[in-house]
């Protein structure tokens, strides 16, 4: 396996043809969400929008412009006239900046960011409110919240600039960071190899706590699927610099394999019991393939 | 074959420099040196992928320095390649070989650290050689005793030659190279032939060197009239380096009692070949049953005489016996632990004498002396007419005829002496009689002769040359030649004397041609003729020989046919030659052949045979061996050569270079 620094990092994340796709999505949560502000959203609360939604009981202090005076002349009885509120959607994307995402060609952290450039811009296009958000552990963070179509550069620069932490966390302490300083309902995607040795499980557990719609994108490339490494190694863990010395046998090789297919299974069956949408790719499948095909399928955007 | 699996090729500091090269080996193995970092994303799942497969460590262990370990064998074959492991063994260069293997009696003598027999020693060593044969060379095999046998012709067949090695058996016989050595000196040094225009000798065809093994233990007469030409010998002897404990009969005979005051002895020579005393206890038997025991001493490497007396056997000699010798103390050669005699009963023989005035052969035959050896019948020569004649001398009723000045029509089926006439045979010719006549030699070792001396002192006035057929012995040389010949006729024995000892003049008066009569050789002559020639009477058996030999006998009565009983007792019916004679061969094993009639009950005549073979019973392997004017030496000429097997290591070696080479690529080239 080798570190690629990839010649395609400082090329856009986001092509215009990729663009041209995506604007035709819209990010969908599959739970009631709280938005701050109107948005383009049909919220299931009920608010100040044309489309009706329901009546009730006048109380005092209602406003009167919402009385519905036809039915008052008719049943002579004070009834309010209730709208479906039109709220902005809340859209989170958490991408890993450990070490390990340096790898492969693309890089997978140039695979997250591209993702997630790309996801936000359909919340972009929808009004929604996107953030960005690099697990890089800190306690306060400075992720920007973007929204509407103009936002697109800047957020785009900002994914682009996004650099590997250099403070080596573990997934757990920056998803716990991210989940003490937001709340609320709303769409996470989380984009990780979930490669940590202290375990995945924990972080996801306190995504699952956050009554977030949320999904996990586990990444891997190429090298990790199907390992092209020969001869007596010293493989160096990048993040912890743990050693292995193996001699690269097809016996190993058949054994990594397994252990890669049965770590992956262990991912997802983690993740369906807990609500959690699941999906795994690799750095070889474009983004716009991911996006419109398997995340449409998944349910994330339609 | 002698083994040394060493034989360093390398100088101490080369030894030092490849000794390091294991340690090397081993420590770049162990330093992990040649492990490259590879920096990846996480050791996560290849540390849960090791952890599998280190469930069984040792093993694993083993998995992971298998190279390690291959490359250590690699080492230490390529070091065990350069300490040149083989054996030193014989590898045979040349083309031809021929192997002469003794097969003569004392060759059974079990004294090898084997235990088993010499010839089998030598038969494996033989097979030994013919696998050390490069493909393609070819091999002649010859099994000699005091004959020669080609066991196999040349052939490059190894299998052949192997199993006609093993079809050698073990003979009796004495040895005798000579045969052996014709044999095989046949296509290495081919005849000459001379052409007399050119006044040189050609070769008849191209001599083929051949390298010649002589696997014998030496117990060999030399040869001295042979040249090797293009035989390159090796002696190869076989027994024991130390002389081995061996007593052995030598020498058995019975005395007779006429010339030894009337005492019938046995007299035995032992024979101690080893370097130290042995005491041994002798046995004598007669017809089975025991008559005498002796326990002697025999010095070392010395012969002990023996005497038996057998003279109470002389009152009850109705029939042949047999008197058995043994040495009962066991030794390595049982060959020559016994011996056998024969006595016989007492015979007198017929005696014709056709002579016509002839007083002193009259007189000497007249003595006390010949009337107890033989019945002398005296005639004129005109009994030669008598149809009686005729008849007495077809059915073999005499023993000799003594022609004197007077010639038969046809030769007698007897034995005979023509005294100054001519035998009826255009084998035997008397040149015209001159005078005077000088006596030159005398033929004493013959035992016509034996005492006989005629010097100076015998004259003879006039006498032929006599010619006889060919193998007849001359008695007696005059100047011209032979003037007394004894010769062979299919059984019988004709001498022939180119003197007279009388003439007749034209005037009818007796003239003496010699004064050999007055002489005291005559007698004894007269003596030795009836008793060699008449069969007189004898006790110690005149007829026997050694095992092999071809034994010509005459029955006491001309019988149809006898069957002949050998030691093994297997019985073989004889049919008479056209003289009344019984050849009997197939003499391969010693002891005693019965000779019985049809008709009889007891055997007519009891035939011994004796192995009295010093050579054989002396087993001192010989070191040496006189072929002609080459002197062989067993030891020396064992030259050794080295046969390698670091070849065989150092193929190993490039078995386990591949080996790791394809490990090496199974693990890499996924």
């Amino acid at each position: 396996m080798v570190f690629t620094a990839s010649l395609v990092d400082n090329e856009p994340l986001l092509s215009p043809a990729l663009l041209a796709q995506l604007e035709r999505m819209e990010l969908v949560s599959r739970k009631i969400f709280r938005g701050r502000m109107k948005g383009e959203k049909r919220s299931k609360r009920k608010g100040q929008s044309v489309e009706f939604a329901d009546f009730r009981n006048y109380v005092p202090g209602d406003d009167l412009r919402f009385i519905d005076w036809n039915l008052y002349a008719r049943l002579d009885k004070l009834l309010l006239k209730l709208f479906l509120e039109e709220e902005d959607l809340h859209f989170y994307s958490l991408i890993d900046v450990s070490d390990s995402m340096q790898f492969g060609s693309p890089t997978k952290l140039r695979y997250a960011k591209q993702l997630a450039a790309s996801l936000g811009y359909i919340g972009l296009c929808r009004s929604d409110r996107v953030k960005i958000e690099a697990l890089d552990g800190a306690a306060t963070s400075n992720a920007p919240v973007f929204r509407g179509k103009r936002s697109l550069g800047r957020m785009c620069d900002y994914v682009q600039n996004q650099m590997p932490s250099s403070a080596n966390v573990t997934l757990l302490e920056a998803v716990k960071s991210f989940c003490l300083r937001n709340h609320g309902k709303g769409i996470l995607v989380l984009i990780s190899d979930l490669m940590d040795k202290s375990g995945y499980e924990q972080a996801l557990k306190f995504l699952v706590a956050q009554n977030m719609d949320v999904y996990v994108i586990h990444v891997l490339s190429q090298e990790e699927i199907d390992p092209e490494i020969l001869g007596d190694l010293k493989l160096v863990d990048c993040e912890d610099g743990d050693i292995a010395e193996i001699s690269v046998s097809q016996r190993l090789i058949d054994k990594y394999r397994a252990t890669l297919a049965s770590f992956i299974e262990q991912s997802r069956d983690f993740c369906s019991k807990r609500g959690i949408v699941y999906t795994m790719t690799s750095t070889e499948r474009t983004v716009d393939r991911l996006v419109s095909r398997y995340l449409r399928h998944q349910g994330l955007v339609r | 074959m002698n083994f040394s699996w060493i034989d360093n090729a390398l100088p101490w500091w080369q030894w030092g420099l490849l000794g390091i090269v294991p340690s090397i080996i081993f420590l770049l193995y162990f330093l992990k040196l040649r492990r490259a970092p590879v920096e990846v994303p996480s050791t996560y799942l290849w540390t849960k992928a090791l952890e599998d497969l280190h469930v069984n460590s040792l093993w694993q262990r083993l998995r992971n320095n298998l190279l390690m370990y291959l490359q250590l064998l690699l080492a230490l074959l390529l070091m065990l390649s350069c300490l040149r492991p083989g054996c030193k063994g014989t590898e045979l260069s040349g083309e031809r070989f021929i192997f002469l293997i003794d097969q003569s009696a004392s060759m059974s003598a079990v004294d090898t650290p084997e235990g088993i027999s010499r010839l089998e020693v030598a038969k494996n060593e033989c097979v030994k050689l013919i696998d050390q044969m490069k493909s393609g060379n070819s091999g002649m095999i010859i099994a000699f005793s005091d004959i020669s046998r080609t066991v196999q012709s040349y052939t490059a067949n190894q299998t052949a030659l192997k199993s006609k090695i093993r079809s050698i058996k073990q003979t009796q016989r004495s040895s005798d190279m000579m045969e052996a050595l014709t044999a095989a000196s046949g296509l290495a040094n081919p005849g000459r032939t001379s052409d007399r225009n050119i006044n040189r000798d050609v070769q008849v065809a191209e001599g083929k060197p051949a390298r010649m093994f002589i696997l014998s233990d030496g117990a060999i007469n030399e040869v001295p009239d042979f040249s090797l030409g293009n035989l390159t010998p090796d002696y190869r002897p076989v027994g024991a380096p130390e002389p081995p404990n061996n007593v052995g009969i030598v020498a058995m005979s019975i005395s007779d009692p006429l010339e030894n005051d009337s005492q019938l002895q046995c007299y035995a020579r032992l024979f101690n070949s080893d370097d130290e005393d042995h005491k041994v206890s002798v046995t004598l038997k007669v017809d089975g049953s025991v008559v005498d025991s002796q326990t002697e001493t025999v010095p070392r490497n010395n012969a002990l005489g023996l005497v038996f007396d057998l003279s109470n056997l002389l009152d009850s000699l109705d029939s042949p016996k047999t008197v058995e010798l043994e040495i009962e103390t066991p030794d390595v050669y049982s060959q020559d632990n016994k011996a056998w005699a024969v006595v016989n009963p007492p015979r007198e023989a017929n005696v014709l004498i056709l002579s016509d005035n002839n007083e002193y052969l009259d007189f000497v035959t007249e003595t006390k002396r010949i009337g107890k050896l033989a019945n002398i019948f005296n005639e004129l020569p005109e009994y030669l007419d008598d149809p009686k004649y005729e008849e007495q001398t077809t059915l073999g009723f005499f023993d000799l005829v003594i022609f004197d000045r007077c010639t038969p029509k046809k030769m007698p089926l007897c034995n005979t002496v023509f005294w100054g006439s001519q035998p009826p045979s255009e084998e035997w010719k008397i040149g015209k009689l001159t005078e005077p006549t000088a006596l030159i030699d005398t033929n004493n070792s013959h035992p016509l002769m034996t005492a006989v001396l005629i010097g100076n002192n015998v004259n003879v006035l006039k006498s032929g040359v006599v010619e006889g057929p060919r193998g007849s012995v001359s008695l007696l040389d005059g100047a011209d030649g032979s003037i007394m010949r004894v010769g062979q006729r299919s059984g019988f024995r004709d001498l022939v004397i180119g003197f007279p000892l009388v003439e007749i003049t034209e005037d009818f008066d007796t003239s003496v041609n010699t004064d050999w009569m007055t002489k005291l050789s005559f007698p004894l002559f007269i003596q030795n003729v009836v008793v060699e020639l008449g069969n007189g009477k004898n006790f110690a058996a005149a007829i026997g020989g050694s095992p092999g030999e071809i034994l010509n006998f005459r029955t006491s009565l001309p019988f149809e046919s006898v069957s002949v009983t050998d030691p093994n007792g297997r019985k073989t019916t004889l049919s008479p030659r056209p003289d009344n004679s019984f050849t009997l061969t197939g003499t391969q094993k010693s002891g005693v052949y019965r000779v019985k009639a049809p008709d009889l009950e007891n055997p007519d005549l009891l035939l011994p045979v004796n192995l009295f073979d010093r050579n054989e019973s002396n087993l001192t392997v010989k070191e040496k061996l006189l072929l002609g004017y080459d002197e062989v030496t067993g030891e020396a000429k064992r030259e050794v050569t080295r046969k390698q097997y670091w070849t065989l290591f150092l193929l190993a070696a490039l078995v386990v270079l591949l080996v790791e080479w394809v490990i090496f690529n199974r693990r890499v080239l996924i």
